[in-house]
């Protein structure tokens, strides 16, 4: 028997299914812990969708287990887990109304009759859809539909709710309000939510924890800030945000503090963990919020770089600058917008500069 | 939309006709000449006379006739809708290449000719004694048209979302459930019109049924059949209609029932 506390919600141990020689999902190990909101990020293929099948019981993983609360569920079939799913395209059923659909888990499972009515009555007030529940999905718009997926996935109280991409086919503006929602419901369900998404901004304001996946692997997981402050690879820095990367090779090490000379500026970074050696190449990955834009100053900068300014792209709240670093490359930074005292313009040479800790160290990343 | 194109189109439309009432007009010449007046095979000149109805619906022999094609079709109907149902769903459940083979063996009963399914059937009905009854009329038949079936439900789960199975079992419901609320009622269409096409192809067939009956089965094509050999009584021409007749109505049904269900859902609505 493992022990208890590692045997409390849903264990993924050394997951991996293979389709023919390809393998869609590689030796992934997860704790997912009871009532979390834990998102999987990455990009088109990279196997979530496999990975949440396998959860479901719609995948025989070729490889590893699944246990929930310590007991394996890998011979289980799908429609014994008791887990709530909402699908890529939500799947309801075209023949049955609102109501039908909510109280399918219900009549399936042969509760009383008026339980089943209070409990569809119930859902339906979860999700605002009270007066549509005589309609059939079709005549419903896609974030009503996508409403009903809910109610019906949560009516039978499932332990944990598994979403793909539920707001894939929604705009904009509406994602915005469903992922409030979403969360609000999350707290008020208690369930625990695995929720599949390509969409890094989602990843962020929603999960509890995020766990970055790229070619059907684990890449990191961690907290939503915890990822986005210290990514451990290039593909992390890269996919939850934007980094700009600085490669070189260690000059010194003093302490904590390591220079490294890039595109013949000194650059220093200071290292939370043990740092690297002279001469070892790093790579350092830089927000571009992090960075300070400034007009050509007179005094050397003490952490920066010089770049000439290539194109100025407005988002409204703020600008992203990109310049060109000579015998460097592009960089870019962004700006806030209001209050900004600079103008910039293209052609015009300016200060890049940061913050010794504003770097993190990052691996490049065998696979990919 | 432009001139040219319009006409382009109109001339398609014509065309279209006219190749429809070149294929319908010989099953249309039924009609003029059971309603002659005369006693024999003939196109009526001066006037009409619906003798040869009354005829055939006073005739004991006929109407047996009328009664047995309609028991037979209807029995087959159902046998084939469902053996070629189950199969279709048990083809789509494997989908494998091994399983897209099987399918193209069960489709022989509609390649091989018929008359080479009749002396087949005549062979095996015999030992198993199946032979002028109506239970061997009723198999024979269900064997023939069970890939008509196996074809149109085929299509049906083609367009069915496999994601409302995966739906259905991760709600709780085990095969049986999902079979019968989810897959069957998204099928429905396609089962409706294999099992048109299967009371119609049981309805008018001939080759197989003048090897395997004899006396005491006795069908509206092998009385027609008899009729024409026999003498040149319009009756038979009557009674080509009437069978013309029930199999447009059966078509006309299976039309209306699957397009009935998609409205009558839109008005619930308001
Ligand atoms: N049934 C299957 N047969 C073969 N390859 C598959 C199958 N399902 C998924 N794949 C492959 O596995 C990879 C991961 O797919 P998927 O899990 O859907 O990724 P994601 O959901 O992250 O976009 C993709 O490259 C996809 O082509
Ligand atoms: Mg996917």
């Amino acid at each position: 028997m493992p022990d208890p506390a590692s045997s409390d919600g849903l264990t993924l141990k050394g997951l991996s299914k293979r389709f023919g020689s390809f393998e869609a999902v590689t030796d992934v190990c997860l704790d997912v812990r009871r009532g979390e909101f834990l998102t999987l990020l990455g990009p088109s293929g990279s196997g979530k969708t496999s990975l949440l099948m396998m959860i479901a019981g719609f995948l025989d993983p070729s490889d590893g287990d699944i246990a929930l609360d310590g007991q394996s569920i890998i011979r289980l079939p799908a429609e014994k887990r008791n887990f709530g799913m909402v699908f890529q395209g939500y799947a309801l059923f075209p023949h049955m109304s609102v109501w039908q659909n909510i109280a399918y888990p219900l009549e399936v499972r042969k509760q009383p009759r008026a339980q089943i009515q209070s409990r569809v009555q119930e859902m339906l007030d979860l999700v605002q859809l009270t007066e549509f529940s005589d309609r059939l999905p079709r005549q419903l718009s896609g974030g009503q539909q996508q409403r009903v997926a809910l109610a019906r996935a949560l009516s039978f109280n499932p332990q944990i709710l598994l979403l793909d991409e539920p707001l894939g086919a929604l705009d904009k503006k509406l994602r915005t309000d469903v992922q409030e929602q979403l969360k609000d419901l999350h707290r008020r369900v208690g369930a625990t939510f695995i929720y599949v998404t390509h969409d890094q901004e989602e990843a962020l304001s929603m999960s509890d924890r995020v766990v970055i996946m790229n070619h059907g692997k684990v890449v990191q997981v961690g907290a939503p800030n915890d990822l986005y402050e210290r990514p451990e690879t290039v593909f992390a820095a890269n996919f939850l945000g934007k980094s700009n990367f600085l490669r070189g090779s260690v000059t010194a090490a003093n302490g904590q503090t390591l220079s490294c000379v890039v595109a013949g500026a000194d650059v220093h970074h200071r290292c939370n963990g043990a740092a690297p050696g002279v001469g070892e190449l790093v790579t350092l990955a830089l927000r571009p919020e992090k960075i300070d834009v400034a007009p050509l100053g007179d005094a050397p900068l003490s952490n920066g770089l010089q770049g000439t300014v290539s194109s100025l792209t407005y988002y409204g709240s703020n600008f992203t600058v990109t310049t060109e670093v000579a015998g460097f490359g592009s960089v870019t930074a962004e700006v806030g917008a209001w209050r900004n005292p600079h103008r910039f313009e293209t052609g015009q040479t300016v200060d890049l500069s940061w913050q010794e800790d504003a770097t993190v160290l990052v691996s490049e990343g065998t696979e990919s | 939309m432009n001139g040219r194109s319009s006409m382009g189109w109109c001339f398609g439309r014509a065309g279209a006709w006219l190749v429809l009432l070149f294929l319908v007009l010989p099953a249309l010449i039924a009609l003029p000449v059971s309603l002659t007046p005369e006693r024999y095979l003939s196109v009526p000149k001066d006037s009409m006379s619906l003798r040869h109805y009354a005829n055939l619906f006073s005739s004991d022999e006929w109407i047996s006739s009328i009664f047995q094609s309609l028991v037979i079709a209807c029995g087959a109907a159902i046998l084939a809708t469902v053996l070629g149902t189950l199969c279709a769903i048990g083809l789509w459940r494997i989908s494998t290449r091994f399983s897209e083979a099987i399918r193209a063996l069960l489709l022989l009963p509609l390649i091989i000719p018929p008359i080479i399914s009749a002396m087949a059937f005549y062979r095996v009905w015999v030992k198993l004694g199946l032979l002028d009854s109506y239970l061997g009329m009723i198999i024979a038949h269900a064997i023939l048209a069970a890939p008509m079936v196996l074809i149109t439900v085929s299509a049906a789960l083609a367009n069915f979302d496999p994601k409302l199975e995966q739906a259905s079992r991760n709600l709780g419901a085990a095969l049986p459930t999902t079979l019968r609320r989810v897959i069957f009622p998204s099928i429905r269409p396609g089962i409706l019109a294999g099992a048109v096409f299967a009371f119609i192809l049981s309805w008018d067939e001939i080759v197989v049924t003048l090897f395997i009956a004899k006396f005491r089965v006795f069908t509206l094509p092998r009385r027609m059949w008899d009729g024409i050999r026999e003498n040149t009584d319009p009756t038979v021409a009557a009674a080509a209609v009437v069978l013309i007749v029930v199999t447009l109505t059966a078509l006309l049904l299976s039309v209306l029932l699957s397009r009935g269900r998609a409205p009558a859902a839109e008005t619930k609505e308001t």
